[in-house]
């Protein structure tokens, strides 16, 4: 707990995200076509739905560039832990199953968050999944 | 189970190739034992950038590759996914037999073990 309250903090990257012009501050999600706005308590880097945290493929290497032609929907695959403990969701496209990952906002659903944390513990139909939760 | 229940038989070259991790300096043999080709160490996980996730291809990178999660396929399966320490990209790879289940369990469980929200609000809703 006491890792989160650290004095030098990470410092966010820039804003250099260009929207489109005519989007008046929110984005449709592509996933369960809820109208988000774009502030986002905690980040300033909002990229995914807070309720079922589909994004869309529109960024190539550099967040923000806008440069993929994919614009498939991205659907959050995992949760990975900073070293100073924040999360970091890591979202797959469906249509060309490039990842990607952005951090948690603090509006984002948490039941949908820790059942993306257990699901690696729950899956228990893989071989070597079994294995190692048989053998920890 | 052995490697002669794979549908194909491996190629002599990927049978004898071996590689050299990156991070703790293993040899490491290339086939796995499942007799697919193994792209990362088994016993850190470690792996090498050299494969470009977003145009395809080779990639010129050569960087170190982190284990950062854990992820689940649809069919139930455990999917690694690394992260480059020089360029950010982030990769998928498959999850072999003989991989390292503490460092495993270790990348599955590290979001739970310190969450940015008290989980105890759970059991009350």
């Amino acid at each position: 707990m006491g890792r989160r309250n650290v004095r030098d903090r990470r410092p966010q990257r820039a804003k250099t995200v260009r929207h489109a012009a005519g989007e008046s501050g929110s984005f449709r999600c592509a996933g369960c076509r809820l109208e988000v706005p774009l502030a986002a308590p905690g980040t300033s880097h909002r990229n995914h739905c807070p309720n079922c945290l589909a994004s869309l493929h529109v960024d190539r290497r550099i967040p923000g560039d806008r440069a993929a032609d994919c614009r498939g929907r991205m659907v959050a695959l995992s949760l990975s832990s900073r070293p100073d403990g924040e999360w970091m969701l890591i979202h797959r496209c469906v249509r060309c199953g490039e990842l990607g990952s952005n951090r948690v906002a603090g509006d984002d659903n948490p039941r949908a968050l820790v059942r993306l944390a257990v699901r690696p513990l729950a899956a228990a139909s893989d071989a070597v999944a079994r294995r190692v939760l048989l053998r920890l | 189970m052995s490697t002669t229940d794979s549908p194909y038989e491996p190629s002599p070259t990927l049978r004898t190739s071996t590689f050299t991790c990156l991070r703790c300096g293993l040899s490491v043999s290339a086939l796995a034992p499942g007799g697919e080709r193994r792209d990362h160490c088994p016993s850190c996980l470690t792996s090498r950038h050299v494969v470009d996730q977003v145009r395809g291809g080779r990639s010129d990178c050569g960087g170190r590759m982190v284990p950062v999660s854990v992820a689940v396929v649809r069919d139930g399966a455990w999917m690694l996914v690394h992260r480059c320490t020089l360029c950010d990209e982030l990769a998928g790879s498959s999850v072999s037999r003989d991989d390292n289940h503490l460092v495993l369990m270790r990348i599955a469980v590290r979001p739970l073990a310190d969450p940015p929200f008290p989980l105890d609000l759970f059991g009350e809703v």
